[in-house]
């Protein structure tokens, strides 16, 4: 599921985050543990999404660059983040060779899973008028 | 993890009785016996143990003895929001032995795990491990997040290494004892598991196995814990695999049967013993992981295996410590957690054969044997001695006694510490200037039941029978722990 969330990002980061209202502003700020590469985002409007569907807003940080953060102008709502720092910049999120992941990831709130991925429950958070977090991805 | 010992557990008194009691009422009576027995060997410790001199209340510090040996097991089981369901399972406390100038002294820190930085601050044992499932509030992002990292300790480069065998190795400092990180020997192999009995060449290159299923990651690494190679080899079954053994050309890979056969937890729930199967040794030779014969042998279980060597003839021999079955690690060691051993043999030493014509055997000892050790310096050589713990019973989990095992006369001899004692394995520690295999001395630590504090112990290889020429006592007791080494 990260994988996809990593190619999904990947494709669809082309498409420019588009202000809805700078009301409700989403800063998602990175703490990384490695200098290079970038932190590929996608974020999720609701818990079908998140759990298995399409992000509706994804972000590429470039890391190498010097970027740390993600700016999304949004709805208020419900969202939920997935994040991985692809730190050797080749695209994706790779895995060691018992498929493991062997790069950084993260999700909002900074939940962490219990043996997968966080779940919704654990990642979920309000979007109302500016809304920050800072996400250790290392 | 680790385990190891196992053992042992039923002799045939305690079986009878059981047969005529209820279970339930068994069970207490044992559990009652055992609880005022050696529990102290699953106790908890609350917290590191500072620096502290040890008293010798036996005999004189050996001339020329000098170094520390550091061992790690698990000293923490229980919080009062859950505890740890299996031995196995508890935090590492990594302790440093250590003797200067004919004086000893007593170290010890917890490996400061995600773990147990998690477990701390709910108040609750939460991760999953050999024998516990995973509280729903653990946060786990990979393996090593859940590390005890509770079963071996080496010293790796200028670092210690403590290592579990389903994550990283976690690095160490070997004075201060505080915890560094997690080992990634290479970006694109982070969060690969590594064995905690890896087998070190005379001249300190590092052979390892990392298994998962029916694919185990052979690691080599220098002495200094570069990595020089990893390769992936398939494994004709998805066995346990707590530990191999290498001769100075091959890998030597015992594949029991007792096969993982379902995605269950915790782990020690999702293999089968399926001795129908038999045993199976596969032996890889080092220079081309590709080259690989397999042999067959009857069924047993096992935690450990001694350092293997090939003859002239190109035989394969090594000791290994056989189990009837795997009972101990499924069950056993909840069991011994909580006191209360139901019933189970004690492992025997044994010595496994590979011929050159692809015949393999298991030639049994008749002696109860467990945590097998030898010399370093004859890793993967021709050998004669192995160092093991002796006389578990049925009703004593946990050995009492220490033996040196001589492959040449065929004979053990031993020393008991006696009831009142819990022994660790021990470790073999040349002589200074020695070169002869017997020029040795056994190291290793006991709690001293009776006087509720752990010792340290040295005795002759030569005259083991004869019990230690020295003994130091500490102001605390440790519980037992598993594997350690001399530095």
């Amino acid at each position: 599921m990260i994988r996809s969330l990593a190619i999904a990002a990947v494709l669809v980061f082309a498409a420019p985050a588009y202000a809805q209202s700078a009301d409700n502003r989403l800063t998602l700020t990175f703490e990384t543990g490695a200098e290079t590469g970038a932190v590929l985002v996608a974020l999720y409007d609701s818990e079908a999404a998140y759990e298995g569907g399409q992000p509706t807003r994804v972000a590429q940080v470039d890391v190498a660059a010097g970027q740390r953060e993600a700016v999304f102008d949004l709805p208020a709502g419900t969202y939920g983040m997935k994040a991985v720092h692809d730190v050797n910049g080749n695209g994706k999120m790779d895995v060691n060779p018992f498929g493991m992941p062997s790069e950084p990831f993260a999700f909002s709130n900074n939940a962490v899973g219990n043996m997968g991925p966080a779940k919704w429950d654990r990642a979920r958070f309000e979007v109302a008028g500016a809304t920050a977090q800072t996400i250790r991805i290392r | 993890m680790t385990p190891t010992r196992r053992t042992l557990f039923m002799g045939a008194a305690a079986l009878a009785a059981a047969r005529v009691l209820t279970p339930d009422r068994a069970y207490a009576a044992q559990a009652m016996a055992a609880s005022a027995d050696w529990a102290l060997a699953t106790a908890d410790v609350e917290g590191d143990v500072a620096p502290r001199a040890l008293t010798l209340v036996h005999g004189r510090a050996p001339a020329g003895l000098a170094g520390s040996l550091y061992r790690n097991g698990p000293a923490k089981f229980r919080r009062p929001g859950g505890a740890s369901q299996h031995w196995f399972d508890g935090d590492g406390l990594i302790r440093r032995w250590r003797v200067e100038d004919g004086q000893a002294t007593l170290a010890a820190r917890f490996a400061d795990t995600p773990k147990r930085r998690q477990e701390a601050e709910v108040g609750a044992m939460l991760m999953p491990g050999f024998g516990t499932i995973a509280d729903p509030r653990a946060r786990i992002g990979s393996a090593d997040d859940a590390s005890p990292a509770n079963t071996s300790v080496h010293k790796v480069g200028g670092k210690l290494w403590a290592l579990w065998e389903a994550g990283s190795p976690l690095a160490m400092d070997p004075e201060t004892l505080a915890t560094e990180a997690f080992v990634t020997l290479r970006p694109d192999l982070k969060n690969m598991p590594f064995l905690a009995h890896p087998r070190i060449e005379p001249d300190g290159r590092i052979w390892n196995l990392g298994v998962g299923g029916k694919q185990a990651m052979v690691w080599r690494l220098a002495a200094d814990g570069t990595l020089e190679d990893a390769e992936l080899v398939p494994l004709p079954r998805a066995s346990y695999i707590h530990d191999f053994s290498a001769t100075a050309r091959h890998l030597v890979i015992v594949l029991q049967p007792w096969v993982h056969a379902r995605n269950v937890m915790p782990m020690s729930a999702a293999f089968a013993w399926t001795p129908e199967a038999g045993t199976q040794v596969l032996v890889i030779e080092k220079a081309d992981l590709t080259k690989r014969r397999i042999y067959d042998l009857p069924p047993f279980g096992f935690f450990h295996v001694g350092d293997a060597w090939e003859e002239a003839d190109g035989t394969i021999r090594f000791d290994l410590c056989a189990h009837k079955d795997m009972d101990f690690a499924a069950r056993g060691a909840h069991e011994v957690l909580n006191g209360v051993p139901l019933g189970h043999d004690p492992a025997e030493l044994a010595m496994v054969v590979l011929e050159p014509n692809g015949r393999g055997r298991l030639e049994r000892t008749g002696v109860v044997g467990e945590f097998p050790r030898s010399d370093p310096r004859r890793a993967g050589l021709a050998r004669r001695f192995s160092l093991h713990t002796t006389g578990e019973r049925a009703d004593r989990p946990l050995a009492s006694a220490v033996a040196v095992t001589d492959w040449r006369s065929g004979r053990t001899r031993s020393f008991d510490f006696g009831p009142g004692h819990v022994t660790d394995e021990m470790v073999y520690v040349p002589k200074p200037g020695s070169v002869h295999e017997a020029d040795a001395w056994l190291v290793g630590p006991t709690i001293n039941l009776k006087a509720g504090v752990s010792e340290l112990h040295v005795l002759d290889l030569m005259h083991v029978e004869d019990g230690p020429v020295a003994t130091w006592r500490a102001d605390v007791a440790l519980p037992a722990a598993f594997h350690g080494n001399w530095v």
